[in-house]
């Protein structure tokens, strides 16, 4: 992530170009005779258009299809895709980059600047009506809202191909993390004369047409995705994984005794089993820490109970939680009790010290809890009933009665109610609630992605917690030197209103075969290539 | 019995039409929508995508445009969550699957069940008798979804005999079927049973066992018939109950059937799969209570239609 910082240097090529790519098989490996890999998918996958995808699943498969302009590597860095590097401009609002020329489709065409410009414009049109769409706003593309909005033509797009090679992207505020957001699959270019001839089709296997290392060879709507080495990557000589099979399990007991069985090289743990695992495999069980935090979102605007208002009351409920039983007796997976917003492990982010984190014992926080209530006119005589909500699952359900008993003990009265997914989100769009189960994961490895939530103009707001100062912080972050000290600020001001409860911070829980090599294992967005693994002779 | 059927072809049509309609009803009347997600949509995404699917017409408009394209072309529209397939594909790649683990589970359930019901009852009070009633009542009270993971983790796990899941040749078939069929064919043996005593005491076997036939004639020819009679009144609901059962197979052994499918689509909001399966459901069941019906006249020449 270093050279972040370094990039607010006009014109300044990134050497990255001289990094390993693909597959790095240290001297001495042996290579298994077959190279598979077989990993775990949850559910069907909705789609195979980078444009319309919407599910982290989905992006899974699809960094193996197509290839944006930057990859990421094991450690979260950026590495070259089909741009080599890039130029910014002294304002920092103009980025030109430079294609390889040696990239290719999969029918043999070459991979040039105008498939980048189809492809956002598409993303972007009305016509193609993308939940994603709302992506390009976020990167600050020139007139990105109002071409979704139809006020202007895709054409208007902040996107241009100054050569085949050579692409230039316009964006309205110099944002610091712009390279990151690039690595998204809905930033992945497509093959517009395959688009247009095909239609809704054109990601039926043996149509699809990708610029990835790998090829669509089978597509089992809810049974599996089967993709197979492709000779056109520019890289190929250098990819050693020769086929990859995704299987849909949507069961994760199940996916585990299949994995045991041998079916699977990858499936994520249940929860509370890792310590069993981990004892029994302590080769293939392993947790990561994964770009995702969990938190009872609180409703303190209009439609909210009087009692959260108070700010001393939203307190109060935080302290009294006990996050350490929550995440050692329910989860035991190695996520990390969370006291702030963003999760621990992105990058170049440290939590500010924050008192009632750093300085209390959880002992003195429910004292302070019980103090706080008394002092907003909540005791015995007066109890304090709130409901909190949460989607279907096991894991929410055992978390809730945690938070309730914990809850109790400060002398608040928690009703738990459970909403199927749809309804739950519907009530919480609609500020129907008074603490409702949250989770957020980060689109891209940096804190804008979690602290950007909590904005009055931020479309995710849903507990409609409104602060000047720290919405002056988050603007101010997008063109700052340096925006970590304003993000630490930003934590501060959270802690010290409580909009959020926050509970704890996920790991990605997993078993892992042995004999694969080349996942990463310091990525917090988890995001991996086939191309970069390989299967070990045993 | 032709006019009969034509008579019932001709009432299925309008209970179809009524079914499509409160469908349609309660499922846009479910709070959220198939657009509702965790990362709320800006409204002028939401626009695009409302307007794409045409969810921004009033709802008679959707109905009646709804079937104008499933009369006029057989098109139940686009899946608003699998984008890039339309309902009829969607059904045509899960239904053949859910179709052949159904038949062939209801196949070994009438099979198995009738065998083991004819058994038991013939040999009445045997250490036969009770052993196939032992073994019905314990299939009953095991269901699918517990019978499921103990099979995955016996043949597969343990034994390495069979795929744990999937669908890609005969041997992911066994463990599906017998999931799904192993509960109606402990409730086929228990109804054949009970009805087979019933009718082995009848007038018409005493008479056929007086005139001197063999024993194995007296079952076969006179007594399997009549005693057929409820065990084919069971299999209407039986097969509805199968198609629900499906989901369970479809979870625990990633078929990819139309079951998961049927229940994803209502969780999703996925209105136009619900529909599309809502009614592909609703037309079997219709047929299959007609096929029945026609059993019925055919085993028991005192109905007549």
């Amino acid at each position: 992530m270093k050279f972040r910082k370094t990039m607010t240097a006009s014109a300044l090529a990134l050497g990255l170009a001289l990094q390993a790519q693909a597959a790095d098989v240290p001297e001495g490996v042996t290579l298994a005779d077959e190279q598979t890999y077989t990993f775990w998918l949850l559910d069907a996958i909705k789609s195979m258009d980078p444009q319309i995808n919407t599910d982290v699943e989905g992006s899974d498969v699809l960094r193996n299809l197509f290839e944006g302009l930057y990859n990421e590597d094991g450690n979260g860095e950026l590495v070259p895709g089909v741009a080599l590097d890039h130029k910014v401009s002294e304002d920092g609002k103009t980025y030109t980059f430079n294609l390889r020329e040696d990239a290719k489709w999969s029918n043999g065409e070459p991979v040039t600047a105008n498939d980048f410009v189809y492809s956002w414009r598409r993303l972007a049109d009305p016509a193609t009506a993308s939940e994603y769409a709302w992506y390009m706003e976020l990167m600050q593309v020139e007139n990105a809202p109002e071409i979704i909005a139809g006020d202007k033509s895709p054409e208007e797009l902040g996107i241009r191909a100054v050569d085949d090679h050579t692409l230039e992207v316009k964006i309205t505020t110099p944002l610091p993390y712009f390279p990151q957001m690039l690595v998204h699959g809905s930033t992945f270019p497509v093959l517009q004369s395959v688009v247009e001839e095909h239609g809704d089709d054109w990601t039926d296997a043996g149509t699809l047409v990708g610029n990835g290392a790998y090829k669509l060879v089978e597509h089992q709507l809810g049974e599996r995705v089967v993709m197979e080495k492709s000779d056109t990557y520019w890289d190929a000589e250098n990819v050693v994984m020769e086929k990859i099979t995704a299987l849909t399990i949507n069961d994760v007991n199940q996916a585990l005794t299949r994995y045991l069985a041998g079916e699977l090289d990858r499936v994520d743990i249940p929860a509370g089993q890792y310590p069993r695992l981990k004892k029994e495999y302590p080769e293939q069980a392993v947790s990561t820490p994964y770009n995702c935090s969990y938190i009872y979102m609180l409703n303190v605007g209009e439609k909210g109970p009087e009692a959260l208002k108070d700010v001393r009351v939203r307190k109060a409920l935080a302290y009294a939680i006990d996050r350490d039983i929550i995440v050692e007796r329910i989860l035991q997976g190695g996520q990390k009790p969370s006291y702030n917003w963003t999760h621990w492990a992105i990058a170049d982010f440290e939590r500010p010290e924050l008192d009632w984190a750093d300085n209390m014992d959880q002992a003195q926080r429910v004292e302070k809890a019980k103090e706080l209530l008394a002092e907003a006119g909540y005791g015995p005589d007066n109890p304090l009933d709130l409901t909190l909500q949460y989607n279907t699952s096991e894991d929410h359900k055992k978390i809730a009665i945690a938070a309730s008993q914990m809850l109790k003990q400060v002398g608040v009265n928690l009703t738990l109610d459970n909403y199927e997914w749809k309804v739950h989100t519907d009530r919480m769009q609609s500020q129907d609630y008074d603490m409702a189960r949250y989770a957020w994961c980060g689109d891209y490895n940096e804190a804008s992605t979690y602290l950007d939530l909590l904005t009055s103009y931020s479309g995710h707001n849903n507990g409609e917690f409104y602060n000047d100062a720290y919405d002056k912080l988050m603007k101010d972050s997008k063109t700052a030197e340096d925006p970590q000290p304003l993000y630490q600020e930003a934590e501060k001001i959270l802690a010290e209103e409580m909009p959020i409860i926050p509970i704890y911070h996920y790991a990605n829980v997993d078993m892992i075969a042995e004999d694969i090599e080349g996942l990463p294992e310091n990525n917090v967005n988890n995001t991996w290539y086939g191309k970069d693994l390989y299967r070990v002779a045993e | 019995m032709l006019s009969y059927i034509l008579k019932r072809l001709a009432i299925a049509i309008p209970t179809l039409l009524v079914l499509i309609i409160i469908s349609f009803l309660l499922m846009h009347s479910a709070p959220g929508g198939p657009f509702t997600s965790e990362r709320e949509l800006p409204p002028q995404v939401l626009a695009n995508l409302n307007a794409k699917y045409g969810l921004d017409d009033p709802l008679w408009k959707q109905i009646g445009s709804y079937v104008w394209g499933i009369v006029t072309e057989f098109d139940f529209g686009p899946s608003f969550v699998y984008k890039d397939r339309s309902v009829n594909e969607i059904i045509a790649q899960g239904f053949p699957i859910t179709l052949t683990y159904g038949l062939l589970s209801f196949a070994v359930a009438v099979i198995v069940g009738v065998s083991l019901g004819v058994a038991a009852a013939v040999r009445h009070n045997s250490a036969l008798d009770y052993a196939a009633v032992g073994v019905s009542i314990g299939a009953q009270v095991l269901p699918n979804f517990v019978m499921a993971p103990i099979l995955v983790l016996v043949f597969t796990l343990w034994l390495g005999w069979l795929p744990g899941g999937g669908w890609q040749g005969p041997e992911y078939w066994i463990m599906p079927v017998i999931a799904l069929s192993t509960s109606f064919m402990a409730s086929i043996a228990r109804i054949t049973r009970s009805s087979m005593l019933e009718v082995l005491t009848s007038n018409h076997i005493r008479t056929a066992r007086a005139k001197g036939l063999p024993e194995r004639r007296v079952i076969m020819r006179h007594a399997l018939k009549p005693a057929m009679l409820p065990v084919i009144s069971y299999l209407g609901p039986a097969f509805v109950a199968m198609i629900t059962g499906s989901v369970v197979v479809d979870i625990y052994f990633s078929t990819g059937g139309i079951g998961k499918a049927f229940v994803d689509s209502a969780l999703n909001r996925d209105y136009a799969v619900m529909m599309g399966v809502t009614i592909l459901v609703g037309a079997l069941t219709i047929f299959f209570n007609l096929v029945v019906d026609i059993l019925y006249g055919w085993i028991d020449p005192k109905i007549r239609y």
